[in-house]
């Protein structure tokens, strides 16, 4: 079945075209930098460690649309990438760890945006929220990690 | 000039982190961890304030008020990549340097990106303090955001040369 998507005509045109891939390669990587950096300056604001002047949110609001739209690119890239090699991609484990540490991080993305109004109207920010926000931006380090990963160990990518 | 730079290359793949980066199975890949997260945090907060420069997205906060929320990390993700890429750099450092993607990526828009984006977090004080920016500004930060989609474009092009 997977091998099936890689050998569809347009997929095999755009891995076999290298300027097509590359271009994709460059939206993947500067969606993930762009999603993945803003985001983390929110957990750090929620840590204590950034930012401390600026109500929580204000920056909150500012940042996570971007972040969200960065997310969503990046997903879509992703997939396209996927695709033009999908026969080893889709049993590759180290790919499902990464696959799986995104939906966790994700999940943990949700946990602190809904956190923030709550955490905001604190007098003090409370220690649970920051191990959220800690948690939240370790687990989006460890995805990049699992996705260096596999190049190293699978050779694939 | 590059005999010097060719000396430094030479050096730099002796030194026990350059020899470790190179040999080592889990080195490389940690080595890489080191400079996406730095990549992300310096990327993320450059684009964030480029794209507020541009108009694009909600302006709760102003350009200027943005600029000084980021200014912090945005340097301590500089230090992170630098640190990261120094080490990437000395595992191969001649097998780079004769790069001609790598050349492009350091040579060319690295420096200018960079230099780019200090003049622009220098300006958005000033372009940054109504809710709207002025043209100049939208001009200034779509400028950025291009300069660092050729530099990573030309990483993307090193495997390839």
């Amino acid at each position: 079945m997977w091998e099936a998507l890689e050998q569809m005509g347009w997929v095999k045109t755009f891995g076999s075209t290298s300027w097509m891939y590359a271009s994709v390669s460059v939206i993947h990587y500067l969606t993930m930098f762009w999603f993945i950096g803003s985001m983390a300056v929110v957990n750090l604001r929620v840590m204590g460690v950034a930012a401390s002047k600026r109500d929580l949110k204000d920056l909150a609001a500012q940042i996570y649309p971007w972040a969200w739209t960065g997310l969503v690119l990046a997903s879509i890239s992703g997939f396209f990438m996927f695709l033009t090699d999908a026969g080893d991609w889709a049993p590759d484990p180290v790919f499902h760890i990464k696959l799986g540490l995104i939906v966790t991080s994700i999940a943990f993305a949700i946990f602190v945006q809904r956190g923030v109004p709550k955490w905001a109207s604190e007098p003090k920010m409370p220690t649970s929220a920051k191990v959220i926000a800690g948690i939240a931006l370790l687990l989006w380090i460890l995805t990049i990690l699992s996705a260096s990963e596999i190049p190293a160990m699978e050779g694939l990518g | 000039m590059y005999g010097l730079l060719v000396g430094f290359a030479k050096w730099l793949e002796g030194t026990p982190w350059g020899i470790g980066v190179r040999t080592s199975l889990w080195a490389y890949p940690f080595t890489q961890l080191v400079h996406f997260t730095g990549l992300s945090i310096w990327l993320g907060t450059n684009l964030a304030l480029d794209l507020r420069l541009v108009g694009l997205g909600k302006k709760r906060e102003t350009a200027a008020q943005l600029r000084d929320d980021l200014f912090a990390w945005n340097w301590i993700g500089f230090c992170i990549v630098l640190l990261g890429g120094l080490l990437l750099f000395s595992a191969s450092a001649t097998t780079f340097l004769v790069n001609v993607a790598f050349r492009w990526k350091l040579g060319v828009f690295v420096p200018l990106a960079l230099l780019w984006h200090i003049f622009v977090q220098w300006k958005a004080r000033d372009w940054g303090v109504t809710e709207n920016t002025p043209a100049i500004a939208k001009f200034a930060g779509l400028a950025e955001i291009l300069l660092w989609i050729c530099v990573i474009w030309w990483a993307v092009q090193i495997p390839n040369h």
